[in-house]
């Protein structure tokens, strides 16, 4: 088991309204699996992803991952799993406008305390993958929203993580660039990582082994399509 | 990555670091003008001797009624003669007395320079001895010849390039011939104290003979021998002199017995004065620059809530961020504490050339580099905890 959620519940207090973001939702995600999270907007889905990422401790319930008991964590702890095992990737790409791609990229390297050559060789050879090699010594605002969105996931991908989440990676490109995305999503798939990936449409969603519907801050359905993916890319196409 | 961040907040920058740059200027330049402040008042109270006392009519430093001193009996040689006597643990008595003269070289003239009727014994109660030539000999003394040792000064001003030993110069009216000329003691004078390299020596028998001894007060010198302690030796400085002016047990002593301690008195309350308003100055500054800088860090930290949110979603722990901000508020800080420094190069080559000697010496610099380093840290910290402590998410949602 590569994540695990029970009975987990996110209340955020507007004023003296209480909101439920997410009520007592349980989810067992297994090591590569490929799993795409959908619902209405004010689902909870972005709730959902910024617990399984850490960036955010749930009201009530409990949280293993990797078999580890992420609830009983500190910030920096917490922090530390962010750096090592999770990469994450936004809607909004979330790169430091004044920094280099390269910067960019490297600096879970320098969070995570690697040497510098090393941090060099690994910073480079992810921007490679996603194909940015030309582009390694702009800065976020000479690029295209597709480009930023490669140098989120060679960031994202720098520390060799096991698990990516994607919140709507696609929501801010056109759905040419949107495929180009998606297509680095599958690669990380096959390379052995487990893809948790948010998103509206179904188009995207099919890129998944699994599908999961939230409604109201609960889990409205669990499916396994018939292994759709490969063929929906040749409806794609 | 801290330095671009400054770099956009230059204008602001510059303005709040004003408060370091002053405060440093000022730490730098209190500890400059104390240094050379020390550094003179040494060389001043060398020349003094540190085992003599001096029996004078009037106390060197005088904190009461100035006239009460006016009053009192001119000290002559006749009452040296008799200390010279009594006194059992004086290694030596020196009579010296003192006025100001024009003297001349040929065609050059010096306006009111110091003119010492001394003895040969002036040596043994100070420091300072003849780098050319010879001293005053008690020959000088007795046969009352008009002989004169000058100060390194004098020589470079009247003789120049001249040798002026065997010269005949005029002492105000009257024909001296140069003798010796003493080495130079290299200090300015303390405060409005004596330039020692600007006097002349003249046996104390032809400064009477020459300028009159009439209503002319002594300064008598007393070494105390190796044997016998200071205080010891004030005391019966004080009887003998005290019977030497019969004064009956009631009366009050009518002389002053001066030693170099009251000038260490002095300089230290000089230094106490230079030094609190230099402190008070260096921390008015200071604080008001660290508000400042804690101010634009407080302004970094809100423009960049979601840099540090994408920080920390990334893997950055507290104490990374913490640094971070504290790195770039000490870098401002030292900034301006190097301005500051620059500065102090320019404030100091003006007190070395208007006031004394000074000179900026490294531990001054590293203290300066110390102390607006620390005013970084100190003043960035509360931002640079406030970033830290974000919660990551609400920081990655900041608009
Ligand atoms: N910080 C917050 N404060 C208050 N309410 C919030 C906050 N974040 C999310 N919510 C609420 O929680 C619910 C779920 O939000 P979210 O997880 O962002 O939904 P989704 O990503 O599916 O659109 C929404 O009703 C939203 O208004
Ligand atoms: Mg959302």
């Amino acid at each position: 088991m590569a994540l695990e959620i029970q009975n987990v519940s996110k209340t955020y207090m507007m004023g003296t309204e209480a909101v439920h973001a997410l009520q007592s939702v349980s989810l067992s995600i297994e090591e590569n699996e490929y799993i795409a999270i959908m619902g209405p907007s004010g689902s909870g889905k972005s709730t959902m992803m910024n617990v399984l990422g850490c960036l955010d401790t749930p009201t009530s319930g409990e949280y293993y991952l990797e078999g580890e008991d992420v609830s009983k964590m500190n910030d920096d702890q917490l922090a530390e799993i962010r750096n090592q095992k999770i990469g994450f990737v936004f809607q909004t790409f979330n790169l430091i406008p004044r920094a280099t791609v390269f910067h960019n990229v490297e600096l879970p390297l320098v969070y995570s305390g690697t040497p510098p050559a090393e941090r060099i060789l690994m910073a480079n050879d992810a921007i490679e993958r996603v194909g940015l090699t030309d582009r390694a010594t702009h800065k976020p605002t000479e690029l295209s929203g597709g480009q930023r969105q490669r140098a989120a996931i060679a960031r994202a991908l720098v520390n060799k993580p096991t698990i990516i989440l994607a919140d709507e990676p696609t929501g801010n490109l056109d759905s040419v660039t949107g495929r180009e995305i998606m297509a680095i999503l599958d690669g990380l798939h096959k390379a052995g990582n487990t893809i948790i990936l948010v998103t509206h449409e179904q188009e995207i969603a099919e890129h998944a082994h699994r599908i999961v519907k939230l409604r109201d801050g609960q889990v409205e359905s669990d499916v396994r399509p018939n292994r759709v993916g490969r063929n929906a890319d040749v409806v794609l196409n | 990555m801290a330095l671009t961040a400054i770099k956009a907040n230059k204008s602001r920058g510059v303005l709040t670091t004003l408060g370091i740059v002053i405060g440093i200027l000022a730490v730098v330049t209190t500890m400059t003008a104390a240094n050379g402040l020390g550094n003179n008042f040494r060389e001043s109270i060398s020349a003094l001797g540190s085992d003599v006392l001096y029996v004078s009519k009037r106390p060197w430093i005088i904190t009461g009624n100035f006239l009460s001193f006016r009053n009192r009996k001119n000290l002559d040689l006749k009452e040296v003669e008799k200390l010279e006597q009594r006194l059992t643990s004086a290694k030596a008595i020196n009579p010296s007395t003192n006025t100001n003269k024009n003297v001349k070289y040929r065609s050059k003239t010096l306006e009111g320079t110091t003119i010492i009727g001394t003895t040969d014994k002036q040596l043994m109660v100070s420091s300072s001895v003849p780098g050319d030539g010879r001293f005053l000999t008690p020959f000088d003394v007795q046969f009352k010849r008009n002989v004169c040792v000058i100060g390194s000064e004098i020589k470079d001003l009247l003789f120049g390039d001249v040798n002026p030993i065997n010269k005949k110069m005029k002492i105000g009216r009257h024909n001296y011939r140069v003798v010796g000329v003493m080495e130079k003691q290299g200090s300015a004078g303390f405060f409005g104290g004596p330039n020692f390299d600007k006097q002349i020596f003249i046996p104390i028998s032809a400064f009477a003979k020459s300028f009159g001894s009439r209503n002319r007060d002594l300064n008598i010198a007393v070494k105390a021998a190796p044997h016998i302690s200071l205080s010891d030796f004030e005391f019966e400085v004080i009887g003998e002199m005290r019977k030497i002016r019969k004064l009956k047990p009631a009366e009050e002593d009518d002389f002053s017995i001066n030693q170099m301690n009251q000038l260490v008195g002095a300089y230290n309350s000089v230094m106490g004065v230079i030094v609190s308003i230099g402190l008070v100055i260096t921390g008015i500054s200071l604080f008001v620059g660290g508000i400042g800088v804690m101010n634009i860090m407080f302004v970094s930290v809100t423009e960049r809530t979601r840099e540090i949110g994408i920080r920390k979603a990334i893997g950055a722990k507290r104490r990374s961020i913490l640094s971070q901000f504290l790195f770039e508020s000490s870098i401002i800080c030292l900034i301006g504490g190097l301005i500051g420094l620059l500065l102090s190069i320019g404030a100091t080559a003006l007190i070395s050339k208007l006031v004394m000697p000074a000179s900026l010496s490294l531990p001054i610099v590293s203290v300066a580099i110390l102390v607006s380093v620390a005013t970084g840290v100190l003043s960035g910290f509360i931002p640079a905890l406030k970033a830290a402590k974000l919660n990551p998410i609400d920081a990655l949602r900041y608009e």
